[in-house]
């Protein structure tokens, strides 16, 4: 499903041992402090990397997360924003991230922007929890997509470098 | 709890300053390789990648590799081999070579290879080396040694040439390099072998034997033969042929053909052959230039001989003898050249006239030879008359054919020769006695006949077959033999070799043979009988006048036969052509057999056979009216044959001469007189009836008439009414007498076998008597006639 390198990173992630959800008031802050403590991993992981491709910030209770995330294509950068909850069932359930910018211009997403992670990441993460966090969403799946699909969409003329900010290069 | 929360913050705080933080700014691989190539691309940056594409390489370094490989490998290295350890495209190795190369003096780039100069003078030092130990190197061993091009090997060690390497190179040759220790000891030795040359040697076999350098050996050898230290010539340049021949050598050879030719007084080319002098034509020619010398085929002799030669000639001609000129020269000489000296000799001496060669090496003065033929003379005389009287027509007929022959052979005899020639032959044939040469001449025609049928394929030149045979078969003719001739001369001329006998003997044969001739026709003319040859003699006037007469003869007959019926005059015509005209026909042949030399003696003996033998020879332009002539004969009527005679005659030469009513007149007279002077001789009843009814028919006609006996009867017919009635009736008695007679004859014989009856007989006898009765009174008719109009021509008889 996804290339050595990522497998690679994400065997770096460290893997999240406490099993709750917002609901659950004693534990979540437990599983927070995990969460964060594995994207700071993560993101200094790919800076170290060179490559780092995503910002994120979280409400106070770290339930809505928004950010932006970026993909190189021969050597342009495309800027996208990102948005997410944490459903009431995670982290049985995968939080589902959403595009709102390429709502509608590609078939694998969902109404209101959200990715289609189905098919493959979703096994994934069902058979790992709940030791998979945010940072293995971002590695796993959103990462992942964004290499297929965004080339694609370029090449298809329906994402255009113009409309995203300024150029990195 | 709130401790948790407050960690919590903190983390997301601590997060997002992760997130903030500057990324370390770290390229990745492939980045840097895009960076590189859009640079290299927009020609800001001069770098070269590595073969595997893991290293970047500037130009200098790979310069500086190279000169670092150049030097690891000892100052020669190949620029694949440079390729494969800097590990750079070749097209790069190779730029960079070039220009180190050319930018570096001391550096060079040879097929494919760099080089520099500590190389070449290793190089040098090496060959030097090796030239020191042999005294002799050559460019392309060392080429094959160091795997390097001649030119470029040639020029760098010329270079070196004094400095590193202690040598030179041959100037003529710049393929060799040697050490002057070499070259002198070279020199000394060729000066030493060619210094003991006494004779031309190729120089080849001197290289091969004494092994020595062929390029070196000539400018050497050249040196020392013009510095003169060897006295001698090189012959044939540079090549193997080249011979060096001694001076010495030379003037021995010299010497010898100066005092051969002194002391022999010629020179023979094959001895200068073998002398080794190549052209001795040419050298005699050069070395001889004042000298005279008479060049011959194989040799050449100086004038002192040809004088000898010519004195001689000249002595032998004026003392009228003969010399061999063998002796005086010199005895290698060929037949040919002697000939040629001879020749020479005789035509200083200006006795061409009056010398002959015979046996290729004796001058004969002609007048020895005229001496020679006087000694026949005499001989001669005695075997003409000799043979003469022993077989003289034949020996003439013979050789006058052959004399006819010879004459028809040689175009140069003009006409009128041949014409007097002709003449001559035909007075001989008629001078022979008359039977022997009818003999001879028939027989003559018979051998011809018979040949002819042996080489039918030779008919065309059938003449000159036909004299070559005469000749062939004519020894009778011949004086003597040539061995006869051989044996007397040997007699009368003594102290003569026997070859020069034999020359002799050929060259006196022929003209010994024509005197001989000409003294046997003489002999034989003198000898033969004059009142025969006066009798035969028939020059062409006579002939003329015999056809004219015949030709009227014929004429006049014709004349009478008209009076006949159709019937009849066939059978006169036929008769008058088979006699009268067959005659006139084979005078005109026999006249132009004559030309031929195949006449006959009496014409009247030749055949119808005969004459197309003749026909078959003559000319085109007679053959063919004669040819005509000849088949009228066969006709039914005289005048086919009396338009074409005229033809003819004119054809031969005669004239016709119409004879006028005076002259038939003559003509019938004598006729008739002619025929009554047979009348009164005849006794035969048969005769004398035919010959009265002839006489009494020109009486009564006035009409000459030439008829056979059987037309006698019809005579008779058209005479009754013209004759008076007594005459009739005893002329018509005596003509059933005659008949009977003929019958009971025939009877008779008839009877012979069987028994002879009386009755017969008896009968017989009567008619016979009846007969003896008439026959004056028969014959009287015509002469009693006669007697009435011309009484005086005979008066005496009834």
């Amino acid at each position: 499903m996804a290339d050595e390198a990522t497998r690679k990173a994400v065997s770096q992630i460290p893997l999240l041992k406490t099993n709750a959800g917002p609901r659950d008031r004693t534990l979540w802050p437990q599983r927070l402090k995990e969460e964060y403590q594995a994207l700071i991993h993560f993101v200094e992981q790919n800076k170290a990397a060179d490559n780092d491709w995503f910002r994120l910030e979280s409400n106070p209770d770290g339930t809505r997360w928004t950010g932006t995330c970026w993909f190189i294509h021969e050597l342009l950068r495309y800027e996208f924003q990102i948005e997410f909850d944490i459903p009431v069932t995670y982290p049985d359930t995968a939080p589902e991230v959403a595009v709102p910018e390429l709502d509608g211009k590609t078939a694998k997403m969902y109404r209101g922007g959200k990715i289609c992670l189905t098919d493959h990441f979703a096994p994934l993460w069902a058979r790992n929890v709940p030791r998979f966090g945010l940072a293995h969403l971002m590695a796993l799946g959103l990462g992942p997509w964004l290499a297929v699909e965004i080339p694609d969409l370029i090449s298809k003329g329906i994402v255009q470098r113009e409309k995203r900010g300024n150029t990195y290069l | 709890m709130a401790a948790g929360w407050e960690e919590i913050r903190r983390l997301a705080a601590d997060f997002q300053r992760a997130q903030f933080a500057d990324s370390v700014q770290r390229l990745s691989e492939r980045n840097c390789i895009e960076i590189i190539s859009k640079l290299i691309q927009e020609k800001k940056l001069d770098v070269v990648h590595t073969l595997d594409g893991k290293e970047y390489i500037t130009p200098t370094q790979i310069s500086k590799e190279i000169r670092d490989e150049l030097y690891i490998h000892g100052g020669r290295i190949n620029i694949v081999d440079l390729q494969l350890s800097i590990n750079v495209d070749w097209v790069h190795v190779e730029s960079r070579a070039c220009d180190i190369a050319k930018s570096d003096k001391g550096i060079q780039l040879v097929l494919g290879q760099l080089i520099d100069d500590t190389y070449l003078d290793r190089l040098a030092d090496e060959v030097n080396d090796k030239l020191q130990e042999a005294g002799l190197i050559s460019v392309a061993e060392l080429c094959k040694i160091y795997d390097l091009p001649g030119d470029f090997l040639s020029e760098e060690l010329l270079k070196r040439l004094g400095k590193l390497i202690q040598g030179e190179m041959d100037p003529y040759n710049r393929g060799v390099i040697f050490t002057p220790v070499f070259v002198a000891r070279h020199k000394a030795r060729i000066r030493g072998l060619f210094g003991a040359i006494t004779r031309p040697t190729p120089v080849s076999i001197m290289i091969g034997m004494f092994g020595f350098q062929e390029h070196l050996f000539y400018s050497v050898l050249e040196e020392l033969v013009i510095s003169g230290r060897l006295k001698g010539n090189v012959v044939g340049g540079r090549q193997d042929k080249a011979v060096y021949i001694p001076d010495i050598y030379t003037k021995t050879q010299n010497t010898w053909v100066d005092s051969f030719l002194h002391q022999n007084g010629y020179l023979e080319f094959d001895a200068l052959l073998r002398l080794g002098i190549p052209d001795p034509n040419n050298y005699i020619k050069k070395r001889f230039k004042s000298n005279k010398l008479l060049f011959l085929r194989a040799a050449c002799i100086s004038q002192m001989l040809v004088d000898q030669v010519e004195a001689s000639v000249e002595e032998a001609v004026n003392s009228a003898t003969w010399t061999d000129i063998q002796p005086i020269l010199p005895s290698c000489l060929s037949v040919e050249d002697v000939g040629m000296v001879i020749n020479q000799a005789i035509r200083n001496t200006n006795v061409h006239s009056s010398a002959r060669v015979l046996g290729d090496t004796f001058v004969v003065s002609e007048k020895f030879i005229s001496n020679c033929l006087k000694f026949f003379d005499e001989a001669m005389q005695h075997k003409a008359q000799k043979d003469v009287k022993n077989n003289p027509v034949f020996l003439i007929s013979e050789e006058d054919l052959k004399h006819a022959s010879m004459l028809n052979e040689s175009t140069a005899p003009s006409k009128k020769e041949k014409k007097e020639a002709e003449r001559k032959t035909k007075t001989t044939v008629g001078s022979g006695s008359t039977k022997a040469g009818g003999g001879g001449n028939a027989r003559e025609i018979r051998i011809r006949k018979t040949k002819k049928k042996g080489r039918r394929d030779e008919e065309s030149d059938e003449e000159t077959g036909m004299s070559m045979q005469d000749r062939g078969k004519q020894p009778e003719a011949v004086f003597m033999s040539q061995e006869d001739l051989i044996s007397v001369l040997g007699e009368r001329v003594s102290d003569c070799p026997e070859e020069i006998l034999y020359e002799l003997a050929e060259h006196l044969v022929r003209p010994l043979n024509k005197t001989y001739q000409e003294i046997l026709r003489e002999v034989s003319m003198s000898s033969t009988s004059t009142p025969s040859r006066a009798n035969k003699k028939k020059s062409t006037k006579d002939l003329q006048e015999e056809i004219t007469n015949l030709y009227n003869n014929i004429r006049l007959f014709d004349k009478g036969t008209k009076l006949f019926s159709e019937e009849i005059q066939v059978l006169i015509s036929k008769h008058i052509l088979k006699t009268l005209c067959t005659d006139v026909t084979n005078i005109l042949f026999n006249f132009l057999a004559g030309d031929m030399m195949m006449s006959v003696e009496n014409p009247k003996t030749i055949s119808s056979e005969v004459r197309v033998k003749i026909l078959s020879k003559l000319p085109e332009d007679t053959r063919a009216p004669l040819m005509k002539l000849h088949n009228c004969l066969n006709g039914r009527t005289t005048e086919d044959f009396l338009t074409n005679i005229e033809a003819c005659t004119e054809v031969c030469g005669f004239m016709l001469k119409k004879g006028d009513k005076k002259k038939e007149r003559q003509v019938l007279f004598l006729h008739r007189q002619a025929l009554m002077e047979q009348l009164k001789e005849s006794e035969d009843p048969a005769l004398v009836l035919h010959l009265t009814s002839v006489l009494l028919f020109q009486a009564s006609t006035q009409c000459m008439l030439h008829a056979p006996g059987r037309c006698v009867p019809q005579i008779i017919n058209i005479l009754t009414g013209r004759i008076p009635t007594e005459q009739q009736q005893i002329l018509s008695t005596y003509q059933n007498l005659v008949v009977k007679q003929l019958v009971s004859q025939s009877m008779n014989r008839k009877q012979e076998e069987a028994d002879q009856s009386e009755e017969w007989d008896e009968e017989a006898r009567s008619v016979q008597h009846e007969l003896l009765v008439l026959t004056p009174q028969v014959k009287d008719l015509p002469l009693a006639q006669k007697k009435n109009t011309t009484t005086e021509f005979f008066p005496q008889k009834i």
